[in-house]
């Protein structure tokens, strides 16, 4: 059994290896170059003036081929297990429907159940092998990038624990592929027919990864809240809006490394702030520090619910957790489904 | 054989009219709001000051839903030919040749040739028109946003003006020409390899190595690119030192400040009054943090710079070429195809 999900499988691992070994060599080419840079920006003992120096490595790479790549790495981390949920689960079994071999595959000494158990366990390993290759090279490659970002503070290559780079670093890819794979072979289960077997693949993993980071991965740990006196001289955004007067404002933060949820200004009775603008805000011949001064004086605080560079790892794990689990659901669903079909 | 091609195609004509509906909502639900930003930010009828009001507008948008919708527009109008290629035309004719249907197809009143042609014809159409409904609803959803960039400026990690590659290929007409060449591309695929699967796959691997190998190599050179040669002054504002700062050196080149908003840069270097490039290991002016002892070091010099850059003018003139470059792409392959079925025994 495992030489025939092997020899059925061939053409697909020999591709996915070649692909695996083109993106090292590409990788080799350019990380070492990467690394060196990273060392002389004195980045790697640095103690004061981090940020300084980050920047200054930041602004090097910009517009370089190394920019190219670390994008170029982001999207291949999304579209792989897609891929592999597309070429390699949805026509496991759907193929064998539509082209009639699943009489004679049921009809030898091994169980039907036990076929398919075979070949989902041992395809699925080779996604988890795949993608957890390709996530470590280029982890390791752009390491010096999320270094740099991790210090630099804000606005830089954005901040890996946040959506669309949490999805692209660590563990987590991983998990989408296991999932990608099940969802594949359990719609062409379902459906019986490899192309549109493919297609809902395809639209119920995008959804999938579009609603994820938006409604569930900000809550797997309750976020961090945080208040602070608002200090409109160094308020990040203060936007008057003139029918109605309406003011909204942003305070500035400072959490290195961190997801910012929602970043919200309250009034000491604890609603949003909205105004209404005193005319020292909205009269052009007032200068701006009036209407600084009168923002001050309403005692506005400043809520910011965050999620923590620290929890990077626990958010990877969890998200690892629930794809996998989502995974065996699927995986156990159909083998279910095929042991209870007639042929 | 209309009706025949219809029937086999009203799957997936229903599926992509129901994703352009929904995504045509969501446009028409978030643009207004989109367009009424860019006026607030008065940038509609600013003289002095562009840039800074243009960075005023790119900071409100940036974070918000509106960025987040502006990304994925760029991505769907990269993934639609692509889809189109793979799920339109790979399946065409291979899944004929694979269930062996093609000898009850090719054996009615309708010649095999007709046959191809009018299934070509008919979903090519359709993938034309696909992509170019797509592309007219999200050029003209993220119009305030390529008006901003293109003010100059740098506002964004890329700055995403749309003459330079990310933007350029989601824009405009040009996504019309490669959604034909994909659709063409998947066929021809499917007639040579006669199976579905394989056919799909080569179809990705070969569209995408197209669509990363015409903006690197073929299309900075369509048009010869202009070029600017100027003295370059180093105490300017904008000079972009790049190399080591740190104690151990390394190749020091320095990069002049240059304004033509919108133009596609393709390479900005710095030459030496003998004419090579400027690239040396770093000399103790500037090596640690001196700021005006480096610059009176590169004012020494007597550097040149050198930009070779498309201007902001040629977007449509490159677009026309391009699209009409890949449907002449599309239609050799359609021939090739056509030509492949008609001499094939079955």
């Amino acid at each position: 059994m495992i030489w025939l999900s092997w020899r059925q499988f061939r053409t697909q691992a020999i591709v996915a290896g070649a692909a695996l070994v083109a993106v090292a060599i590409a990788l080799l080419a350019t990380g070492p170059h990467l690394a060196a840079m990273f060392d002389n920006s004195g980045l790697a003992t640095c103690r004061t003036g981090c940020a300084t120096d980050a920047n200054n490595f930041i602004n090097q790479v910009r517009g370089t081929n190394a920019d190219l790549i670390f994008f170029g790495g982001i999207i291949l981390l999304y579209l792989v297990p897609a891929l592999i949920g597309l070429f390699w689960g949805a026509p496991m079994v759907a193929r064998e429907f539509e082209a009639g071999t699943f009489r004679l595959a049921w009809n030898q000494s091994v169980t039907r159940s036990r076929w398919v158990a075979v070949k989902l366990g041992l395809i699925s390993l080779a996604a988890l092998a795949t993608t957890g290759l390709l996530s470590l090279m280029i982890s390791l490659w752009s390491g010096p990038l999320y270094q740099a970002a991790q210090k630099a503070g804000q606005n830089t290559f954005n901040n890996k624990i946040g959506p669309p780079l949490f999805g692209a670093t660590g563990i987590a890819p991983v998990g989408y592929a296991a999932f990608a794979f099940a969802l594949g072979v359990t719609a062409g289960v379902l459906i019986r027919r490899t192309i549109p077997a493919m297609a809902v693949t395809l639209v119920i993993f995008a959804a999938v990864q579009i609603l994820m980071p938006i409604l569930i991965q900000p809550h797997l740990i309750p976020p961090v809240q945080a208040t602070a006196p608002f200090n409109a001289n160094q308020a990040n955004e203060i936007m008057i809006t003139s029918p109605g007067n309406t003011i909204t404002v942003v305070g500035n933060y400072s959490h290195p490394g961190a997801w910012i949820l929602s970043n919200k200004t309250i009034t000491p009775s604890g609603r949003v702030f909205t105004g209404p603008a005193a005319r020292a805000c909205t009269s052009s011949s007032a200068a701006p520090q009036q209407c600084s001064n009168w923002l001050n004086s309403l005692h506005l605080r400043q809520l910011i619910s965050y999620q923590p560079a620290s929890r990077f790892w626990p958010l990877q794990w969890l998200e690892l957790g629930i794809y996998l689990v989502l995974a065996v659901g699927l995986g156990w669903l159909s083998v279910w489904q095929v042991r209870r079909r007639r042929a | 054989m209309i009706w025949l091609a219809w029937r086999q195609f009203r799957a997936q004509s229903i599926a992509a009219a129901a994703v352009l509906a929904l995504l045509a909502i969501v446009l028409a639900a978030t643009g207004p709001h989109l367009a009424s930003l860019y006026n607030g930010a008065g940038l509609s009828d600013c003289h002095a000051n562009c840039i800074a009001l243009a960075g005023n507008f790119v900071a409100q948008f940036e974070g918000s839903y509106i960025g987040s919708l502006y990304y994925l527009g760029v991505v769907l109008m990269y993934l639609t030919p692509a889809l189109i290629g793979i799920f339109w035309g790979a399946p065409l004719i291979s899944r004929e040749l694979e269930t062996g249907t093609f000898r009850l197809a090719w054996n009615q009143s309708v010649t095999r040739t007709r046959w191809t042609l009018t299934k070509l014809g008919l979903i090519g159409l359709a993938s034309v028109a696909t992509a170019g409904l797509l592309s007219l609803a999200i050029s003209w959803w993220a119009s305030p946003i390529d008006a901003a960039f293109q003010f100059g400026g740098q506002y964004t990690p890329v700055s995403f003006i749309r003459m330079s590659p990310p933007i350029f290929d989601a824009r405009g007409v040009v996504p019309l020409g490669y959604a034909a060449f994909a659709f063409a591309l998947g066929v021809t695929a499917g007639v040579v390899l006669r199976r579905t699967l394989p056919a799909m796959a080569v179809t990705l691997v070969l569209f995408a190595a197209v669509q990363i190998l015409v903006p690197v190599f073929i299309r900075p050179n369509i048009i010869p690119p202009d070029q600017i040669i100027a003295p370059l002054i180093a105490p300017s504002a904008g000079l972009t030192i790049r190399g080591s700062q740190g104690t151990t050196g390394g190749v020091l080149t320095v990069q002049g400040d240059f304004s033509k908003p919108g133009a596609w840069i393709l390479s900005d270097q710095s030459i030496t009054p003998a004419g090579h490039v400027f690239a040396v290991p770093a000399t103790q002016a500037c090596l640690g943090n001196k700021g005006q002892a480096c610059m009176n070091w590169i004012a020494r010099q007597h550097l040149r710079q050198l930009v070779t850059y498309q201007p902001a003018s040629r977007f449509w003139p490159l677009q026309w070429i391009e699209t009409a470059f890949y449907f002449a792409l599309a239609a050799v392959l359609c021939a090739l195809c056509t030509w492949q079925i008609r001499r094939r025994n079955p």
